[in-house]
């Protein structure tokens, strides 16, 4: 436990000042996901969004603001994950990667290590943005004191376990940039962001289950729009749990072997 | 203690055959190859480009698998004690990569310092410690971009010392630096080996700076070992003779012939004798050490000699030598 710590704080260290190295970059950490968040809200503003809007049976319309709160900050911690491993081609290129598995350092540790860096610096100014935010929207209706820490563990933990499994495939695979395109704009349509999962046709509800992003948004506005007690979110909790026992099984799948591969094929050179 | 024990790297390399076809080509970079490491040794692994330097250096390390062979580290195998053999392993690279550029010298060490398990108060007094053997303790703060060539391949060596490690793989450590600076280095190779017990192998285009380490070379053409003893034997078994160049201010009487006398005593031949200004030049081949008996000889018939020098053949002629057989 104590490696993963010490390994998660170095990670924490070296992430913030090889990729944070200009103050612009805050800026932009909360520039791009407010003007997200901002244009969802707008996009919904010239339709009728009451009764009789079909929408109206997903979306309570005088809650719009922290449906979309909680979609966006949600898809942010997720979409971090997915630029952290987009990242992990430089690593070959500058052969810090072969540095990096010369050593004995634990891979789970160093892919986790990793997603739970990125997560923070990519997240924590949006997160600020959207706490804030929180104080001054309607429609907050939490059952006990612990549904919004609970809320928030649960997706931060989501997210690390998540990024794991990404930084895992681009740290082995040379033609993982399909996965971007992939992550961006469908994960965000199907995991329930701006529209909830149980609007789309049934091939819609189908593909939205490949996201772990989907199982949090549910329990996530479970616990914080719904009032939810635990036993009620208990059938989607398990559901995550599943799919993340799924991610960190595969994640240590493919280190192993995508490891034994490189060694044999020497391709951890090649970029 | 290091030993390889016939290992053999075969890559399979895909090539294109069309726009929808490829093939899988098998390229054998080393072949049956064994050797020793042993500490306090320095062994040199040399050859042309393509000879399998790399890839020998890169099994040992274990980063990559032998495809046949095996390889034991203090007999842990390298491959099913993977984790183990890491921790007491280090690979230095030539060249300006395998670093992060924005972060700083210290910073780069600190971190991977932490993917060994270092403690941090350790690792401070390690990279301080290293930082100043390499040169670099007033640029500890500043971020690698803008260090120079040199400074970058300082902080390479630095970096594949931060585990202390008992085995350490050397390949071209000293590319790019400037002559002060390699020297230095070289200077500090000998004394881990020597002072700290460590075992190391060497693989360097700087022939000159093999045989100033170097305990072994092994000589590798195309994954094969070809040739493995000590520099100077190495040499020696190609080269048997070496060249006495003497400058003379002139040959007077029967020099000449007393010397060719002496020298047909002792194996040796008057190769050349060619007129330069001020005097004579003499350039003698042999087997043998005959300096002295060829100034006895001379300051017997009054002759002043102006200079003279012993031209003994170098590893980096042995190694060009094989490289041209082996060409032909």
């Amino acid at each position: 436990m104590r490696e993963w710590i010490h390994l998660f704080i170095a990670e924490l260290k070296k992430e913030h000042r090889n990729n944070f190295h200009s103050s612009l970059i805050y800026f932009s950490l909360l520039i791009w996901p407010a003007i997200g968040f901002i244009t969802a809200y707008y996009s919904f503003k010239p339709f009728q969004l009451d009764g009789s809007s079909p929408l109206s049976r997903f979306i309570d319309p005088d809650h719009l603001i922290l449906f979309l709160l909680t979609g966006y900050l949600s898809y942010i911690f997720f979409w971090s994950q997915v630029q952290s491993a987009w990242r992990m081609g430089y690593e070959r290129q500058s052969g810090t990667l072969e540095i990096i598995f010369l050593t004995p350092v634990n891979r789970l540790a160093l892919v986790y290590g990793r997603s739970f860096s990125t997560l923070v610096e990519g997240v924590w100014l949006f997160f600020v943005f959207v706490m804030l935010t929180l104080f001054f929207v309607d429609g907050i209706a939490v059952s006990s004191f612990w549904s919004v820490p609970f809320a928030l563990i649960l997706l931060i933990g989501t997210a690390v376990i998540w990024g794991g499994f990404l930084n895992t495939v681009f740290l082995f695979s040379r033609d993982a940039g399909f996965l971007y395109t992939i992550l961006d704009e469908p994960m965000s349509i199907f995991s329930g962001v701006r529209i909830p999962p149980l609007a789309f046709p049934i091939w819609g509800k189908i593909f939205s289950l490949v996201f772990p992003l989907t199982y949090t948004l549910n329990i996530m506005r479970k616990l914080v729009m719904e009032k939810a007690a635990f036993s009620e979110i208990l059938p989607s909790l398990a559901a995550l749990l599943v799919v993340l026992l799924v991610l960190v099984i595969a994640t240590a799948i493919i280190i192993k072997k995508a490891e034994q591969h490189l060694k044999k094929t020497g391709n951890m050179v090649l970029f | 203690m290091l030993v390889a024990e016939n290992i053999t790297k075969v890559y399979k390399q895909k090539t294109r055959t069309g726009f929808f076809k490829s093939k899988y080509q098998e390229t054998t970079a080393v072949s049956d190859l064994s050797f020793q490491m042993e500490p306090g040794k320095i062994i040199g692994l040399l050859g042309l480009n393509g000879a399998g330097k790399t890839t020998t250096i890169k099994m040992c390390t274990t980063l990559l698998e032998p495809t046949s062979g095996s390889i034991t580290i203090d007999g842990l195998d390298a491959v099913k004690d993977d984790r183990k053999v890491k921790a007491i392993v280090n690979m230095i690279a030539g060249g300006e990569r395998m670093l992060y550029w924005r972060l700083t010298g210290k910073e780069n060490l600190n971190y991977f310092g932490h993917l060994y398990g270092i403690k941090q108060t350790e690792l401070d007094n390690r990279i301080k410690e290293l930082l100043n053997e390499v040169g670099l303790e007033e640029a500890a703060n500043t971020p690698v971009e803008q260090y120079s060539k040199g400074m970058k391949q300082r902080l390479q060596i630095a970096r594949g010392l931060i585990n202390d490690p008992k085995y350490l793989f050397l390949d071209e450590p000293t590319l790019g630096l400037d002559a002060p600076i390699a020297r230095h280095l070289r200077g500090y190779v000998k004394q881990l080996a020597q002072e700290k017990g460590k075992a190391i192998l060497l693989t360097s285009h700087y022939l000159q700076e093999v045989e100033e380490l170097c305990d072994e070379v092994y000589v590798l053409d195309k994954g094969r070992l070809i040739k493995h003893d000590t520099p100077k034997r190495l040499t020696a078994s190609i080269f048997n003779e070496s060249k006495l160049h003497i400058w003379l201010s002139e040959i007077k009487g029967n020099v000449k012939a007393d010397l060719e006398q002496l020298l047909i005593a002792n194996e040796a031949r008057l190769e050349v004798i060619q007129t330069i200004e001020h005097g004579v030049e003499l350039i003698i081949k042999t087997k043998k050490e005959i300096t002295s008996p060829v100034l006895n000889l001379l300051s017997t018939h009054d002759t002043t000699v102006q200079k003279l020098f012993v031209d003994e053949p170098k590893l980096e002629d042995a190694i060009l030598y094989l490289a041209e057989r082996r060409a032909v």
